[in-house]
């Protein structure tokens, strides 16, 4: 798998143990996401814009996904698995993982967003970020 | 000290990076990993792993600076309630390896240090320290000593995952002679100061000093300190604590209200930390007395006394319930409440069948015993009033289990 997706350039050792890191700021972002039993690495978001049609960024609200707005254009929903999270420079435990929908952009190619949810106060005070990822079955 | 050919000392039990350790047990992906535990809403870090510890962060270091020194750090939520069970777990252990134990925090435990013929005070803290790791999954430092400022600084100075005894006086002598003398609980800043002036900066220059210029320096409780470290056991091992006279629980009601449903669950809820608390002390409330604070800057306050001096919910409830009518102000937006309890007094002497008839005080206590062991095999407030379910965003989240001040002699976050 890892060398299947070139993802030697994203493994890092934390504590002795490796890690594949997808972030979102890499060149070519991309993110793993479990659909139909299988583990994919997907293209994540639309940050560089190779779609004209899907909006150029790596998330989207829950509330946009609930009024389904992702569903008309043929997204279904994916999770997308996760030991930790990294947003702005901070480091947090994911138990499960993320909700995350995958998309068809105009070629047919698969693109991943995360589903984010306004942040808790805690995630707020710790990140500074004002939304954070849904997370799967945890409440941080 | 020799009696029926037994030998005893004072030991200190205390985790390592307890929080973190804590959060290991339940997750072992953090072993080995830079880890710290934030508090203050995710502001400042609690506690930290030795990974994080190494690269200089330092507890209650806001979480943006930690992050400099540490961009590899994994942050976790505290989370109180998880930490008090395995706290209890370590208690249990401890009550079956010593006659006594002092429940000095959360985390660390003075005890009577005990062993026989063939037995060594060495063996019998690496038994200790293997067996709460064992048991509980939560590594730990023993140290063993004539007295107890001895063996809390043995402790200190052997972490992590140490255990030690050092009961000769060459033994202590290289000890003290290597430690400053701030390493003493309770010496620090200008205590500190003023030992320096006269050249006492290490723990044996203190222990060598004259007596009577450490109680000049220091009052009666630097002479203390300065017995002990000459091994003269002068702090007993305090199995209860040192009597209160009242005991109180309450604080923030978070979100302000004017609701008397929302003060009411409020007041349920603090009923029942009250409860834990008169329970841990062993005395019963022969007083109630409530505090209200409004938004307005007012307070009322409502009281009562009960017949007879009580620790039970249903009685306790019944005195508080006419304080709350005589604190609430309709319509005024409360923002904190206050319960306490005075006339503290012993429990279990108040069986006088005319106040209480017996079947109901049986079935209230079966109950109250019932709710305390669920409760603290499974974590607080597991088995709790039906009342607090107004409260259902305190209680949702894991992480209000604990009012930070329920942590007792932890600073507070
Ligand atoms: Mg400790």
């Amino acid at each position: 798998m890892i060398g299947r997706h070139g993802l030697e350039r994203r493994l890092h050792e934390r504590g002795g143990e490796r890690e594949v890191r997808f972030l979102y700021r890499d060149r070519r972002p991309r993110i793993p996401v479990w659909r139909d039993g299988r583990l994919q690495v997907v293209r994540w978001g639309n940050g560089r814009r190779q779609s004209r049609f899907l909006p150029a960024t790596g998330w989207t609200w829950q509330a946009t996904v609930e009024q389904g707005y992702w569903r008309n254009i043929g997204a279904v929903r994916v999770e997308i698995p996760a030991t930790l999270g990294c947003d702005r420079g901070v480091w947090f435990r994911i138990r499960q993982g993320i909700r995350g929908i995958l998309v068809p952009d105009e070629r047919g190619i698969a693109v991943a967003y995360m589903v984010c949810v306004p942040s808790t106060h805690y995630y707020q005070v710790m990140t500074r970020s004002p939304r954070m990822p849904l997370l799967i079955d945890e409440h941080i | 000290m020799s009696k029926e050919g037994r030998e005893t000392a004072i030991g200190h039990l205390d985790a390592d990076c307890f929080y973190v350790s804590a959060e290991r047990v339940r997750d072992a992906f953090l072993n080995d990993k830079p880890v710290g535990v934030l508090g203050n809403q995710g502001a400042c870090v609690i506690a930290k792993s030795y990974e994080m510890k190494g690269l200089g962060v330092k507890t209650g270091e806001p979480i943006w600076e930690a992050m400099v020194k540490c961009p590899e750090g994994i942050y976790i939520k505290r989370d109180f309630r998880w930490y008090e069970v395995l706290s209890r777990m370590m208690l249990d252990l401890m009550r079956d390896a010593s006659r006594r134990v002092e429940y000095y925090s959360i985390d660390e435990f003075f005890f009577r240090a005990e062993v026989g013929r063939g037995e060594t005070f060495e063996g019998l803290a690496r038994s200790l320290r293997d067996r709460i790791q064992e048991c509980v999954g939560v590594p730990v430092t023993v140290g063993i000593a004539r007295s107890r400022t001895l063996a809390k600084l043995i402790s200190d100075a052997s972490k992590p995952h140490g255990a030690r005894a050092v009961l000769d006086a060459a033994g202590e002598e290289r000890l003290l002679a290597d430690l400053p003398v701030t390493e003493i609980t309770g010496i620090a800043g200008r205590r500190a100061e003023r030992l320096s002036a006269w050249g006492i900066t290490t723990c044996l220059h203190l222990a060598r000093a004259d007596r009577a210029l450490v109680r000049r320096l220091l009052t009666a409780s630097g002479e203390a300190l300065w017995w002990e470290i000459n091994g003269d056991p002068v702090q007993a091992i305090n199995c209860r604590r040192p009597a209160h006279k009242t005991l109180s629980r309450g604080g923030s009601l978070g979100e302000a209200t004017d609701d008397p449903t929302l003060l009411y669950a409020w007041l349920v809820r603090n009923v029942e930390r009250l409860i834990e608390e008169l329970r841990y002390h062993r005395v019963a409330a022969g007083r109630l007395k409530l505090v209200v604070l409004y938004k307005t800057g007012h307070s009322a306050v409502g009281q009562r006394t009960l017949a007879l001096p009580s620790d039970r919910f249903d009685v306790l409830l019944d005195a508080a319930r006419p304080c709350l009518r005589q604190a609430w102000a309709r319509g005024a937006t409360a923002t904190h409440m206050h319960l306490i309890a005075e006339d503290l007094a012993p429990p279990g002497q108040a069986a006088l069948a005319y106040f209480d008839p017996p079947d109901r005080r049986l079935r209230a206590e079966a109950v109250a015993r019932v709710k305390e062991r669920i409760n603290g095999k499974v974590g607080r407030f597991a088995v709790r009033s039906a009342a607090t379910l107004y409260l259902p965003a305190i209680y949702a989240d894991a992480a209000n289990a604990y009012d930070i001040c329920d942590v007792r002699d932890k600073m507070c976050f």
